[in-house]
């Protein structure tokens, strides 16, 4: 296996598009924090790796917006958003170092997913390239646009199965005048997941809201983010025991050797949970999904997933060992429309040049 | 598109500013006597409208555009518009839907013929869903019937187009349309959780998950907005929102445009966004004015609606820090809603702000272009220039915090000549726009009013993406052909013999 570090958008254009006419597998890396998603891949001849390009490309503070080549890390651009008193709500676990193609073509999120959504609300341009070589974008640098397809879309969460991500561009938000972090610590499931509900349907809900398993129970912490008195009305209702913020720092760091991201209607989450062991997981309640650090056992995983598939929802390998990988398959029961996605994929990538066999289509 | 040789794709140049007069070959395009009679054994004999005349009320949109379809068929159920796709597959017959042909840009115009899909029969809400975080229903379900019945369950659906009293979700889910409230709470696509669409070939696909984390490609996001040129719509999941507990709306009067766009820049640089951030220059006030008594001062320049939405503690400490920058950038009028009466007649003027410059003029074309914020007042400054030399009246009223403008030229169509010149006025208008770094629609989509300038945006690569998609989902280019990508055969204009625009190569 080769490995190229291209230092421009141009030059990886020219080496992922040389790649495919030599009809070369390719496997886009940016941090390599989510480097384990998805199965393993049938051929990988060449690692195309984008951290060369880092640089901040644009940033316009009044008009709340900022372009950044895809090799930047989502702390490096953190930093440069502080600057001007703002920021980018994507906190994906297994932090630090994800960059933001890597985030964007892993379609990773965190907790803060509950307040603001994710890039797919927040992202307003994207440039990739296309398997073959060429260089495309979609969207722009203003914060509404319905100029032609929305191509960005496709590639969120696609795995790099349709091309390398090399800019992007973003809406991003002033930070709050306040912040604060709330935990509760609740005996049961059912406690917990009451007491969340009525934190979610509070007149400002929390920002973030995670729920997570140890031997002691199950543990509540919420992030409040607003106006001061907004924040102090929103402490006074829940009655929380107030902690430090520094949790969601911690949190963001999460990861596993064996880990699954599973995904169901927020409605079948507590069921959900019910069945998983007792400690090793972390769930965003109000967005209905769970990161299950202990996913190592097939027969286990198998269980859970036909349980979430059941719940309308999946199970997909974030990280896992190949073996598993092998014996329960990365992804678990596709989409209904895959057939249609993967003849959109096939149009973009006809020569399979990107990761073939690893994406679920 | 493909241009495979067939029939449909040979017809006379379609696009016909209205000026022009009526189609007199209409009754020649009419669908064999077979044909019609098959679709109205799917849709039933009422259902199917092929009478010359009758034709021609589904003529046109609310653009410039027109064009007469060969038969309208309205159905009644997803199946029956399978049955019609697949008939309309078999004839290898274009397909245009339809739904309260509200939109701006000629989305809904049946440019090459064949059938119009008017979808307006299916307009059934189905279920709240999830605790009334979710809503499922059909395609024809009119924006302000949607907003009422969630209103009833302390809900709301965020985006809320100009339009809204007349205008359908499943229109809003093909131009991802906008609103004043988009602001802050987003665009259609934000809000759209699934699609149900039927095919090219009548083949049915439920797009977007019903769990978070779309597994596999996130077709959903490139359906909303595809402007009925992918796939047919025949069922929407919309998320809802709780109705906030405390809303506050300020209207701030300004001496220029420029004064207001500063104050714009201003409040959303320092850490506050609004929900909405309404701008309407002096020719609007002094027209809605005279219509709607909203109470905007006639003698101002500008006069800028801000709206911020959250718990009493919240709004009570943003307004005042609004006001203050409103007040420091050259507010001389400054006035809070004292009640939801009052806020409705403040937000009835801007709604209703388009069809209130008809006092000004009979005709009025209403342009769509969006720029980074900061660059608003340069731009309306270019727009004032560039109708002043066309001599046409403007009318700007525009969603100021999204830098999304819209110039809104005004005439009387009895003047000879006179579309020649809202054309060309138009053109450059968003020229300029494009050239201050903007984008060629906010909202209204791009269609058959500015599939012409595409290349000024995008290169034949990016444009050569978009076919990817178009020939995978549509291959013979049956669905509402002739839209969103320029037409090879259309005449030059401007934009060709200019080149693509200087600043606009930086994307």
């Amino acid at each position: 296996m080769t490995i190229q570090h291209p230092g421009s958008a141009e030059e990886l254009a020219h080496c992922l598009g040389e790649a495919d006419r030599e009809g070369l597998a390719v496997l886009p890396r940016g941090g390599g924090r989510a480097f384990g998603m998805g199965d393993v891949p049938e051929r990988s001849d060449l690692i195309i790796e984008t951290g060369g390009l880092n640089r901040l490309v644009e940033r316009s503070q009044h008009d709340l917006t900022v372009t950044v080549e895809a090799g930047m890390t989502l702390e490096a651009l953190s930093t440069v958003l502080a600057e001007t008193g703002q920021f980018l709500p994507l906190d994906p676990y297994n932090g630090p170092g994800h960059t933001v193609g890597g985030a964007l073509a892993s379609g990773w999120t965190g907790p803060l997913r509950q307040g603001y959504g994710t890039p797919r609300d927040f992202l307003i341009g994207l440039r990739f390239v296309l398997p073959d070589g060429r260089r495309v974008h979609s969207g722009g640098r203003v914060v509404k646009n319905v100029s032609g397809y929305d191509l960005k879309k496709l590639h969120l969460g696609a795995l790099g199965s349709l091309g390398i991500i090399v800019e992007a561009s973003f809406k991003v938000f002033p930070r709050p005048a306040a912040e604060s972090t709330l935990r509760r610590n609740a005996s049961s499931l059912e406690a917990a997941w009451a007491e969340a509900g009525r934190a979610l349907a509070s007149p400002q809900p929390p920002v973030a809201l995670e729920a997570s398993a140890s031997s002691a129970g199950i543990e509540l912490v919420a992030r409040l983010a607003g106006w001061p008195r907004a924040i102090e009305r929103m402490e006074s209702e829940l009655g929380w025991e107030k902690v430090s913020n520094d949790y969601w720092d911690t949190l963001s760091q999460a990861n596993s050797p064996s880990w699954a991201r599973i995904s169901v209607p927020p409605a079948a989450l507590m069921e959900t949970a019910a069945h998983l062991p007792r400690e090793g997981w972390s769930a965003s309640v109000g967005v209905g999904s769970i990161q299950w650090f202990g996913a190592s056992q097939p027969e286990q995983v198998r269980e859970v997933r036909a349980r979430a598939e059941a719940a309308g929802g999946h199970l997909v390998l974030l990280a896992a060992p190949d073996g598993l990988k092998a014996a329960v398959g990365a992804w678990g029961q596709p989409s209904p429309s895959a057939a249609l996605m993967a003849r959109v994929r096939e149009a973009y990538d006809p020569r399979r040049t990107m990761a073939p066999g690893r994406f679920v289509i | 598109m493909s241009s495979n040789g067939d029939p449909i794709h040979n017809r006379p140049p379609p696009h016909r500013p209205f000026e022009e007069g009526g189609v007199k070959g209409a009754a020649l395009m009419a669908l064999p006597p077979a044909l019609t009679s098959e679709l109205r054994q799917i849709v039933g004999d009422p259902n199917v409208i092929d009478g010359a005349n009758d034709l021609r009320l589904f003529e046109r949109d609310a653009s410039i555009s027109a064009a007469i379809p060969d038969a309208v068929v309205l159905p009644g159920s997803r199946d029956e518009v399978v049955a019609v796709m697949k008939l309309a597959a078999r004839h290898h017959l274009p397909v245009v839907a339809r739904g309260a042909a509200t939109g701006l840009s000629g989305g809904a115009i049946a440019l090459q013929h064949g059938i119009a899909l008017q979808l307006s029969r299916m307009r059934r809400i189905i279920s709240f869903e999830a605790g009334n975080a979710s809503v499922l229903l059909e395609p024809g379900v009119v924006n302000a019937d949607l907003q009422r019945a969630a209103a009833r369950r302390r809900r709301f659906y965020a985006p809320d187009p100009s339009s809204q009293n007349a205008c359908t979700l499943g229109g809003n889910v093909a131009e991802n349309s906008g609103g004043p409230h988009c602001l802050y709470y987003g665009v259609t696509a934000n809000h759209i959780l699934g699609v149900e669409v039927v095919l090219a070939g009548g083949e049915v696909v439920w797009l977007g998950d019903e769990s978070p984390d779309q597994m596999g490609l996130d077709l959903l996001g490139a359906m909303v907005g595809s402007e009925g040129t992918l796939g047919v719509v025949t069922r929407i999941r919309a998320r809802l929102l709780p109705l906030p507990e405390s809303v506050v709306t300020i209207m701030a009067a300004f001496p220029t445009i420029e004064d207001a766009s500063q104050a714009v820049s201003a409040v959303i640089g320092g850490g506050v966004i609004p929900v909405a951030l309404e701008m309407m220059d002096q020719v609007t006030i002094g027209a809605v004015e005279a219509h709607y008594r909203a109470g905007y001062p006639t003698d101002a320049g500008a006069v800028l609606l801000a709206e911020i939405h959250g718990i009493r503690e919240s709004t009570d400490d943003v307004a005042p820090v609004i006001e203050a920058q409103l007040r420091q950038h050259g507010a001389s009028q400054l006035r809070v809603a004292g009640d939801a009466a009052e806020r409705e007649l403040l937000w009835a003027g801007r709604k209703g702000a388009i069809g209130a410059l008809g006092h000004i003029k009979p005709n009025y074309y209403l342009h769509d272009g969006v720029v980074p914020r900061t660059r608003l007042p340069g731009v309306l400054e270019q727009v004032g220039e560039i109708a002043r030399d066309h001599h046409l009246p403007v009318a700007n009223v525009f969603h100021a915090g999204d830098g999304n403008l819209h110039p809104n030229i005004l005439f009387d169509l009895r003047e000879r000549g006179v579309m020649e010149r809202v054309e060309s006025a138009g053109e450059e208008m968003m020229r300029a726009v494009v050239e201050a770094g903007g984008t060629l629609s906010g909202e209204h989509g791009i269609g058959v009013e500015k599939n012409t300038f595409m290349p000024w945006i995008f290169s034949p690569d990016d444009l050569d993406a978009m076919h990817i998609l178009k020939n995978t989902l549509d291959p013979e280019g049956r669905l509402n052909p002739g839209k969103i990508f320029p037409d090879p055969n259309q005449a030059p204009r401007l934009a060709a013999r200019a080149g693509v625009a200087k600043e606009a190569t930086w994307w």
